[in-house]
């Protein structure tokens, strides 16, 4: 067990060169190959739920599969007031889903892509350029430009700062959130380590070389406090994410 | 291995993540939403069907309980009718029978009357020349004296006129 502490990075496993400048070199790293695995869980699992679809005498995989699409609907229909946002429903699951199985990912020992900025600007930014193009669809590109001008023009670099604030923000506090909780496990599988390193070193002769070598105390604690910092940090964090994707555009179809 | 900042951007995988995004969008729109609305929505059209089939239904019903009771009233109507009718035509076929039977006892009664003075005339006339006879005989029985044929035959017809008055 090493002394210092080491936060688990995101690996990188191979770089292509492309030669384009600003972009650099493609790397798949852990947080692409991760992805890819929770498209495919999130995909397998929507194809399972949705085989022998009936329309009398569901299953209750069918009732479960039915159950999520209600949800989907009435999440993004409530929170927007009618049904003028029914296209945004599939984005807004794809977006929770994801989100959340890249949290809870972690629970299996893989490194969660949300524990990598680029996935979080990347929603980030999507998002935000929904944002944009619904603000400029309800009132126009000018009344859009003139947005920034009120109450008074002064206030232009300001609302421009907030305006942009939107996306780095929400990328922020979900890449936070999940990293937090990366180290914070890291921390804690660390400390146990040392802590049964100190105590089973105690015990004299070679069985207590041994088992100083085996993280013991590991086991238990980590589960119960990746209760709070992978499941309920993870839903928390995609629910929140998902619920400013829509409440964001909701706000701007208002004129 | 190599590995990346703790916090960075970069930018293909900044890149990939918008595609893996729309990706995901897609696939839980094809996989997920699409069947499962699409079964929604047939259970919907379903139970709107059976209520609409349901409602008119039961508008038939309605419709074919009135034209029922409209028939079922025609028919009592129709019944008291037929009862009236049949109670007049009785009623003028027993006048007629009594009329009938009345003129035909009458003219019976008529007949009989007509033939009893018939048979009280006859009678009457038989008793004439019977008792004519028998007073020719009674006189001249009783006179014992020769009268002419003429006078015998003027006596008479004075006796009969006297009994016949």
């Amino acid at each position: 067990m090493s002394q210092s502490f080491e936060v688990d990075y995101a690996k990188i496993y191979c770089s292509i060169k492309t030669g384009i400048p600003i972009l650099g070199d493609l790397k798949i790293t852990e947080t692409l190959i991760v992805s890819w695995i929770v498209m495919i869980i999130i995909t397998g699992l929507c194809i399972f739920l949705t085989r022998n679809l009936k329309v009398e005498n569901i299953s209750k995989r069918q009732a479960f599969a039915e159950m999520l699409v209600e949800t989907g609907n009435n999440f993004v229909r409530n929170n927007t007031g009618g049904t003028k946002f029914d296209k945004l429903i599939p984005f807004v699951s794809a977006l929770f889903a994801t989100s959340v199985v890249s949290n809870l990912i972690s629970l299996v020992g893989l490194r969660s892509p949300t524990a990598d900025l680029s996935t979080e600007a990347a929603w980030a930014v999507v998002v935000f350029t929904m944002i944009t193009a619904t603000k400029i669809k309800t009132n126009g590109f000018g009344g859009y430009l003139k947005g920034f001008t009120t109450p008074i023009a002064v206030m232009t670099p300001f609302n421009i700062l907030s305006e942009l604030a939107t996306p780095v923000s929400m990328a922020c506090r979900h890449f936070g959130n999940i990293l937090s909780g990366v180290v914070i496990d890291g921390l804690i599988y660390w400390a146990l380590g040392l802590a049964s390193a100190a105590l089973f070193g105690l015990i004299p002769g070679a069985v207590g070389q041994f088992l100083s070598k085996i993280p013991i105390l590991g086991i238990g604690l980590p589960a119960v406090t990746g209760v709070y910092f992978d499941w309920f940090s993870g839903c928390m964090q995609a629910f929140i994410f998902c619920m400013l994707t829509v409440m964001y555009i909701a706000n701007a179809a208002e004129e | 291995m190599q590995t990346q900042e703790l916090v960075t951007l970069v930018p293909w995988t900044f890149i990939i993540q918008i595609l893996n995004l729309f990706i995901q969008v897609y696939l839980i729109k094809k996989f997920l939403f699409k069947p499962i609305n699409e079964i929604l929505e047939k259970r919907k059209n379903l139970a709107d069907k059976e209520i609409r089939e349901a409602r008119e239904a039961k508008d038939a019903a309605d419709s074919l309980k009135v034209q029922y009771e409209d028939s079922l009233t025609n028919a009592h109507a129709e019944a008291a009718q037929i009862v009236s009718d049949a109670q007049k035509e009785a009623q003028s076929k027993a006048d007629t029978l009594v009329h009938e039977a009345e003129a035909e006892a009458q003219s019976i009664k008529a007949r009989a009357a007509a033939d009893i003075e018939q048979e009280k005339k006859k009678a009457i006339n038989e008793a004439k020349d019977e008792i004519g006879s028998l007073a020719m005989e009674i006189a001249g029985k009783v006179v014992e004296k020769e009268i002419s044929e003429s006078d015998h035959k003027k006596l008479i017809e004075d006796f009969i006129s006297k009994v016949g008055a």
